[in-house]
């Protein structure tokens, strides 16, 4: 079955590129959310097998959404893609349970790995 | 204003055209501006706080915008509506974030807040007290400015 993905963005050209890559290689985007605040609601409505989360949004940043969503879903397969590669941030993401970090810009085989990788 | 503030705005400016927009801007003539300017035809706003405080502003034509934008999309944009602006935005989301991870290996700790796109060219943009430094970057779409007024947070 294919993997349910959901994207979190605060740019729509973002959300539209990762759903292009996801999408042409299989996976299914069952939400997308435009910040941190959403894409918690959405992950408890759609339980999707993977989310892809920005960091600098706005009403809620991605990685306190990273910590809201992990403290309701242990398991919750969560990767960080953000233009934000300083070390304390990217720590402080696997500190709280991200699975991958993704630096903008990417290649989108970067993107289609860190889905495989879910289990 | 330090000038070691603004390179890595431009290296990463370089960088992030090369991977994303397949080009390599040339860069021009570093220059000084006081705290308060007139906007470009489309302008790319993003705040930093934490050990450096401060605006970055990238700024251009709508020629240029436009076909940055169809690059992006990789199709022609007919107007520049929601998603081209959101391009963009994108643009100087990645030059800044990655800039900032630069600055951070460099000792300062900073964030960055969701970019702002400015539209016309009467606008006039006060950085307060902070100076700012420029540097042109030349692409073969036109003009795109970088400008940084950043300081060092007092302590």
């Amino acid at each position: 079955m294919a993997k349910r993905i959901l994207i979190t963005d605060d740019a729509l050209f973002m959300r539209v590129t990762l759903k292009n890559i996801l999408t042409q290689n299989g996976f299914e985007v069952v939400g997308e959310a435009s910040n941190g605040r959403e894409a918690v609601e959405l992950y408890e409505r759609l339980k999707p097998d993977v989310v892809f989360m920005d960091i600098t949004m706005p009403e809620m940043d991605g990685l306190a959404a990273l910590k809201a969503i992990r403290a309701k879903d242990p398991n919750a397969y969560v990767v960080m893609c953000t233009a934000m590669g300083q070390k304390q941030i990217v720590l402080e993401a696997i500190q709280h349970g991200a699975k991958d970090f993704i630096v903008k810009p990417f290649q989108p085989e970067r993107i289609v790995e860190a889905v495989q990788k879910a289990a | 204003m330090k000038a070691e503030y603004i390179n890595p705005f431009v290296v990463s400016a370089v960088e992030v055209f090369q991977m994303v927009l397949g080009t390599t801007p040339q860069r021009g003539q570093l220059s000084a501006r006081k705290g308060i300017f007139t906007s470009q035809q489309c302008n790319i706003v993003l705040g930093v706080t934490g050990q450096l405080e401060g605006v970055i502003i990238y700024g251009m034509s709508i020629f240029t915008a436009d076909k940055i934008a169809s690059q992006m999309l990789g199709t022609p944009i007919r107007t520049f509506d929601e998603l081209a602006a959101s391009a963009i935005a994108e643009l100087g989301n990645m030059i800044s974030g990655n800039a900032l991870t630069k600055l951070s290996g460099a000792g300062y700790r900073c964030n960055l807040s969701p970019p702002s796109i400015i539209r016309g060219t009467s606008v006039r943009i006060s950085t307060l007290e902070i100076p700012t430094l420029v540097v042109p970057l030349v692409t073969e779409w036109g003009e795109l400015e970088i400008n940084v007024g950043l300081q060092e947070r007092a302590k």
